[in-house]
C-alpha cells in the first residue's frame, strides 16, 4: 500500500482522536496551536491630562484620557504620580469618566416649585436671581441684632452652610467671608464631616 | 505555572467598591439593574456587565456583629475547567494566555450555553451578555501585556487588591497570612495552589460567599463530560479529513 503525505495526515489525526476517545481527554483539547493575539491598549494614543477629582475633600489626582481624533474623554484613572492618592480612587472617583460621558447627566437647570410634582426647565439667570432673592429673604427674617441679654450680636440664625469640598483655600476664604458678612454662624467645611 | 497572580487581602478591604467601578470603566461595561436586598451589595450578583463584585455579608459572632467583604472575580484557574466546557462547543472560545496565565473568553463564546459554562466553574463566575456572549474578568490582559496593572488593582486605595508575578504574590500572601494568624486563627488562603486570584480571608470562607472556595458542587455535568469526550475529538477527525 502506497502512503501519500495526505493519507498520513488523515491517519495521524484520526489516531489522536482515538487516543482522546480512549480516555486521555487532555490530548483531545490541546491540539490547537497557541493563539497569538496582539493586545492593544485602548488608551494607547490618547492625550493624557491631569485633573483633580471633584467629589470629596481628599482631592485625588486623576488622569483624563482624551481621544485625539474625536476630542472626547475615553477613560479616566487615578494619577499614579499624584502625592495624595498615588493612583488609587474610590468608587465615585473611579466613575469620574461619567462626569463627561453620561447621557443621564443633567445639563440644564431643573426647578420644582413648592408642592409641585414636576420639574420645569429654567435659565441660569433665573436660578441665580431666585437663589439670591430667597437667601436675602431668609436672612432678613432670621436676623438677630441683639440677644436675650441685650448684647449686640448681629447674627443670622436661619441659614447654615455645609460643604464646599471641591473649593481651594482661596475660594473657601471668599465664600466664608460672604457668609460671615450675612451674619451666618453655622459654617462647616466638608473636610470636617 | 509561573505567570501572574492577584492577591485579594480581604482584611484590608473597606468595601469602597472602587475596584468594581474601575473594572466597569476600563472594560466599558454599562450599569446593571440594582436592587435593595438589605445590603450595600449592588448589582445583587455578577452579570454580563459586572465582572467584579464586592460581596457583603453580615453575621453574628459571639453576640457581636461581623461584616465581611469579598471582592469576587474570576480566579484564573491554573487548569481552568471552563475552558474544557467552552471548547466542547466552539474552538477558540477561550484563550489561556501563556505569558500571564490569564483565562480570557473571546467573542466566539456567543451562543455557548452559559449555564453549562457556569456549572463547570467551581466559583460560579461566568455570565452572559444580552447578545449571548459568555463573559467574565479578563485579568485586564490588554493592560497587563502592556506593562500596566489591572484596573481593579490600580484603583485600590487600601492595598486589598494586589497584582504581580505568581512568586511575588505567593510571598506577599504568606507574609500577610503570618501577620494575621495571631489575631485571626482562622485566617487562610483559598485554594492557593489551583488559582491565580489568591484570596486571603480572616474567617471561615463560607461566611464570605458560598462559592469562595471550590469543591462544594460537582465540577461538570455528565452531559458536558460526554460532549468533551466525543464531540471535540470527532471534530478533530473531521478537520483532519477536510485537510486531506
Amino acid at each position: 500500500m502506497k502512503l501519500t503525505r495526505r493519507d498520513f495526515l488523515k491517519i495521524s489525526s484520526a489516531a489522536t482522536a482515538g487516543l482522546a476517545l480512549g480516555g486521555c481527554t487532555t490530548m483531545g483539547f490541546n491540539m490547537q496551536p497557541v493563539q497569538e493575539q496582539a493586545w492593544r491598549l485602548r488608551t494607547q494614543d490618547a492625550k493624557e491630562t491631569p485633573t483633580i477629582c471633584c467629589y470629596c475633600a481628599v482631592g485625588c489626582g486623576i488622569i483624563c484620557h482624551t481621544d485625539n481624533r474625536s476630542g472626547k474623554v475615553i477613560y479616566t484613572e487615578g494619577d499614579a504620580d499624584h502625592p495624595i492618592n498615588g493612583g488609587a480612587l474610590c468608587a465615585k472617583g473611579a466613575a469620574a469618566y461619567q462626569i463627561a460621558r453620561n447621557e443621564k447627566r443633567i445639563t440644564k437647570v431643573l426647578y420644582r416649585a413648592p408642592y409641585s410634582s414636576r420639574w420645569e426647565e429654567k435659565s441660569w439667570d433665573w436660578a441665580i436671581k431666585e437663589i439670591a432673592k430667597r437667601v436675602k429673604a431668609s436672612r432678613d427674617k432670621s436676623f438677630t441684632v441683639k440677644n436675650a441679654k441685650g448684647q449686640v450680636v448681629n447674627r443670622c440664625d436661619g441659614i447654615a452652610s455645609v460643604g464646599s469640598a471641591a473649593l481651594d483655600n482661596e475660594e473657601c476664604w471668599i465664600y466664608q467671608a460672604m457668609l460671615r458678612a450675612m451674619g451666618l454662624v453655622y459654617i462647616e467645611h466638608q473636610a470636617r464631616i | 505555572m509561573a505567570g501572574m497572580s492577584f492577591l485579594v487581602d480581604t482584611s484590608r478591604c473597606t468595601a469602597c467598591r472602587g475596584c468594581q467601578i474601575a473594572c466597569k470603566n476600563w472594560n466599558q461595561n454599562g450599569a446593571g439593574m440594582t436592587k435593595n436586598l438589605g445590603t450595600h451589595q449592588n448589582p445583587p450578583d455578577l452579570d454580563g456587565n459586572t465582572f467584579k463584585l464586592v460581596r457583603f455579608s453580615e453575621h453574628l459572632k459571639d453576640g457581636k456583629p461581623v461584616w465581611y467583604f469579598f471582592a469576587d472575580q474570576c480566579r484564573h484557574c491554573i487548569e481552568p475547567p471552563c475552558k474544557d466546557a467552552i471548547q466542547g462547543y466552539v474552538d477558540g472560545g477561550v484563550i489561556h494566555d501563556e505569558e500571564t496565565g490569564a483565562v480570557v473568553y473571546t467573542e466566539k463564546t456567543k451562543g455557548v450555553p452559559v449555564d453549562e459554562v457556569r456549572a463547570s466553574c467551581p466559583y460560579d463566575i461566568p455570565r452572559a451578555k444580552d447578545d449571548g456572549t459568555v463573559v467574565k474578568c479578563t485579568m485586564c490582559i490588554d493592560r497587563v501585556r502592556n506593562g500596566l496593572k489591572p484596573a481593579c488593582v490600580k484603583v485600590c486605595p487600601t492595598g486589598a487588591m494586589n497584582f504581580g508575578t505568581r512568586d511575588e504574590m505567593m510571598a506577599l500572601a504568606q507574609e500577610r497570612l503570618a501577620a494575621l494568624k495571631g489575631k485571626f486563627p482562622k485566617a487562610q488562603l483559598l485554594d492557593p495552589d489551583d488559582v491565580r486570584t489568591l484570596y486571603l480571608v480572616t474567617d471561615d470562607p463560607a461566611l464570605y460567599h458560598p462559592y469562595a472556595v471550590a469543591g462544594v458542587r460537582p465540577g461538570i455535568s455528565r452531559k458536558l463530560a460526554l460532549r468533551k469526550l466525543f464531540f471535540a475529538p470527532a471534530r478533530n477527525v473531521a478537520k483532519g479529513l477536510r485537510m486531506g
